[in-house]
């Protein structure tokens, strides 16, 4: 009999998780299942699942990347500071701001892929230094909170609007977005050599693939998701405090862990991040509904996420022990029979 | 189909020098077309070099290869590949989430703007796998296949690739019988397809079934060539070992031999391992387990050791039935040196005194707290027993010889008071001194009583050391030798498959 597939089993489990609890709190509350619910649920998936396709990309090359959420936080401050500092037009802010993420993912790649340092420190560290900077642009406001000016542009403030019956465009731009992200990642070259770096170095490297530009490519995709998760960011609160940024990486890596995305490289994908969000989502907004703390719900998304890694550590070398268990039984018996 | 001799490589007077060590000392070795070409030789004997050399993994330090009569530089694994020559790896070369057909294309891929269109490729791909009949499809996943199915995948990959010579190291090692059976049947018709093979293996019975000439190495020079029709497998093994060599006869006389018994197995059995296990050690017995790599010697001493757990059978020690585990054994006054001391035997970043002392917090330390005056003890205990050089317990053990860092292991449990030590092929990679110095502390220990249970390849020191050899296959005892009565060429035949088990019995 043929395994089944450790992704496959991941599928599954992250599909019925998200099903049940659905169902749940469909049954127990009257509001969940409402338009506006469903509609500002998904709202708030919108930024921390563009975050996290980028950081679903950096882990399948075997890699993580911790600075994302960061990085979101610091273009949303040097947008901020362009734009009550200086007399440039919106197209130059965003067009700045892009090539701001560009260099910065460019800087996690250069970390990553030429200093070899590993992600998880490598990422950590150029985390900091996004959030540095974001200190330096940021003002004390009359509260005194740390935050960047408000921006009151009625073209950035469009994208945190939303189409007719309620759809908001940031729902719309990580769906699209996932999906142009799952196709690039199951039908393309280079798609196909992101999944072969991250589930065995060695063998793509020897089969003549750059290790430098599978990563690279890994991180400049992450900084363009924590580009356009700024924007969407700024044009629905119209500013951003500096403390946003880590909790958005978490979330994001959550969401890639329980949509089947390994540590270990080479398996995830898109449709898998897109569940793990929603998941991440319901759980935090029925249990808003029933009045448990954050406390509580930190509690059961770690522990979900914690046997989710225990799953993939031991899944594969269960199942190799089984088949050799069973071929070495066969031998036995071959051996018997003679 | 091509003229039966004509010559597809070959390679002249190879040298290969390692810290002074004349690893191949003008080595030649040529294959034909459509022949598959076995190379023998003992562990050490030059083999692996060889093939290092001919795929790029090492350079050569002098000497010429030639590929179809033209002479060529192999200085990478792409200069290889370009040449025609492909390895089949035990399983490492393989992306295991991606489908056999992605595997054998990876890197190679036709696409437009950036998208993969490899339909066609798919399809060829599935028509050389019916063509050769291999138990695969071009779109299984990797991961999901067993050992014997991604072995053939990395055939495929190779033929895929145009291979001319396909190298096979050691390709049944992990297979079933009947797995092996299709393997062979795979490599005879490559050969009738004009492919070249030159084929690795310790079993003798299968180098003899499939080849049609053997290369014979030892001390990294050449022992001979011959063709399989010519010989029989005797000769080889002679030719393996050396003829003056062969002579010298094990072993020594257990000096008590009514000792009583220390540690018996009795039907011991990990399935996929080893298999209904017996025997005892004597109180001052040196026994070795010896065999092929892979015939499950390790596996039972570290079940015994409790390292490693077993699915039936006994393990008596002192009279008395015990379940291993790691912590009992220490306090039952067993000792363990593992196989690969640098990842299982001592910590590098510690001193000698700091290893030696691992094995023995329980005695040094009061309420939690080390007694450094003991601890010292401890160290300068160990310098002693084993002769370790330089004579300071303060050394770093990562920055000591091979054979000194042996002996900072062997000097973690003879501070304690042994009666069982479990010993893991204790010299490889050990220079000649060092080895006697080794063999004489496991002496040293048989003499005091311990019971000393040993693993090792190298037949000359299994000669050396034991009182009485254990011969094991694919997880049996084979064979017997009390001492005084083997040979090397007893062992060599017996491990390698010559000796059926009937009349081990």
């Amino acid at each position: 009999m043929k395994q089944m597939r450790q992704e496959t089993l991941r599928r599954i489990i992250s599909l019925v998780l998200l099903v049940v609890l659905i169902a749940v709190f469909t049954f127990t509350t009257d509001t969940f299942l409402s338009w506006d619910n469903i509609t500002s649920m998904l709202r708030e998936c919108g930024v921390v699942g563009i975050l996290a396709i980028g950081i679903t990309t950096c882990i399948i090359t075997g890699g993580n990347n911790l600075s994302a959420g960061l990085m979101l936080g610091m273009v949303c401050m040097v947008f901020a500071h362009l734009y009550h500092y200086t007399a440039l037009s919106l197209i130059a802010i965003i067009l700045i701001c892009l090539l701001a993420a560009l260099a910065a993912g460019a800087f996690n790649g250069f970390a990553v892929a030429i200093l070899q340092i590993p992600d998880f420190v490598a990422t950590l560290s150029t985390g900091m230094v996004f959030q540095g900077i974001t200190y330096i642009l940021a003002i004390r406001n009359q509260y005194g909170s740390i935050t960047s000016e408000m921006i009151k542009n009625p073209t950035m403030a469009l994208l945190g609007g939303k189409l007719g019956n309620g759809i908001y465009y940031v729902t719309i731009a990580w769906v699209v977005i996932s999906l142009i992200m799952q196709v690039f990642l199951k039908k393309t070259k280079m798609g196909t050599y992101i999944y072969a770096m991250g589930s065995n170095r060695k063998s793509a490297e020897y089969s003549g693939i750059s290790f430098i530009k599978v990563k690279m490519v890994a991180f400049l995709i992450s900084a363009l998701c924590s580009f356009i998760g700024a924007l969407f960011f700024l044009g629905r609160y119209g500013t951003n405090d500096v403390d946003s940024g880590s909790a958005l990486s978490l979330q994001a890596i959550s969401a890639s862990v329980i949509g089947g995305a390994a540590f270990s490289g080479g398996r995830g994908d898109m449709i898998g991040t897109l569940i793990g969000v929603l998941f991440m989502q319901v759980l935090r907004n029925g249990v808003l509904k029933f009045n448990m703390t954050t406390a509580q719900q930190s509690i059961i998304s770690g522990v979900i996420i914690v046997l989710m890694l225990v799953f993939d550590a031991y899944y594969n070398e269960f199942m190799q022990k089984r088949t050799a268990r069973a071929a070495a039984l066969a031998r036995e018996k071959e051996g018997a029979g003679k | 189909m091509s003229e039966k001799n004509e010559l597809l490589f070959e390679m002249r007077n190879i040298e290969k020098i390692f810290a002074h060590v004349h690893a191949l000392d003008h080595v030649n070795f040529d294959v034909r077309k459509g022949e598959v070409h076995a190379l023998l030789g003992e562990n050490g004997a030059g083999k692996s070099t060889l093939i290092k050399i001919l795929t790029g993994v090492y350079t050569k330090d002098g000497g010429q290869i030639f590929m179809d009569g033209k002479e060529i530089e192999i200085n990478s694994r792409d200069d290889a590949a370009d040449a025609g020559i492909a390895v089949i790896f035990q399983e490492l070369s393989l992306v295991p989430t991606l489908s056999v057909y992605q595997n054998i294309l990876l890197g190679k891929e036709q696409s437009r703007f950036g998208f993969i269109s490899d339909r066609a490729e798919k399809q060829q791909i599935q028509e050389l796998i019916d063509r050769y009949g291999f138990p695969v499809k071009a779109t299984d996943i990797v991961e999901t296949l067993s050992v014997a199915q991604k072995q053939m995948v990395e055939i495929l990959k190779a033929l895929a690739a145009d291979a001319k010579l396909v190298i096979m190291d050691e390709p049944t090692a992990s297979l079933s019988s009947r797995e092996s059976e299709l393997l062979y049947k795979i490599i005879n018709q490559l050969r009738d397809r004009g492919v070249s093979i030159i084929y690795i293996s310790h079993r003798l019975e299968e180098v003899f079934n499939l080849s049609d000439r053997i290369t014979i190495l030892r001390d990294g020079k050449n022992a001979g060539v011959v063709e399989k029709e010519n010989i029989v497998p005797s000769e080889i093994v002679k030719m393996m070992i050396g003829k003056e060599l062969s002579e010298s006869t094990a072993s020594r006389e257990l000096h008590t031999s009514d000792a009583e018994v220390e540690l018996a197995v009795k039907d011991l059995t990990h399935i996929g391992a080893y298999n209904h296990v017996s025997f005892e050690v004597k109180k001052g017995e040196v026994l070795v387990l010896t065999g092929l790599v892979g015939s499950g010697r390790t596996e039972v001493i570290r079940s015994i050791y409790g390292a490693d757990p077993y699915d039936s059978g006994e393990i008596i020690f002192e009279g008395k039935v015990i379940k291993p585990s790691i912590k009992r054994s220490v306090a039952n006054g067993f000792g363990l040196i593992p196989e690969d001391r640098r990842t299982q035997g001592f910590s590098p970043l510690l001193s000698v005194t700091g290893n030696v002392a691992l094995t023995s917090y329980d005695k040094i330390a009061k309420g939690g707290f080390v007694n450094k005056k003991d601890e010292d003890a401890l160290g300068r205990k160990a310098v002693e027993l084993t002769d370790l050089r330089p004579a300071n317990p303060n050394v770093k053990v990562g920055d000591l010889s091979g054979g000194n860092q042996q002996k900072a292991v062997l000097g973690k449990w003879l501070t304690r008071d042994l009666k069982v030590v479990l010993i893991d092929e204790p010299t490889v990679g050990i220079d000649i001194g060092a080895k006697d110095e080794i063999y004489n502390i496991i002496e040293g220990l048989a003499e005091q009583g311990v019971a000393v249970l040993m693993v090792s390849s190298d037949i000359a020191e299994v000669l050396r050391v034991a009182h009485r050899i254990i011969v094991m296959r694919e997880g049996k005892i084979i064979k017997e030798f009390n001492h005084g009565v083997a040979t090397q060429e007893d062992i060599l035949l017996a491990s390698s498959g010559f000796v059926d088990e009937k009349e081990a019995a």
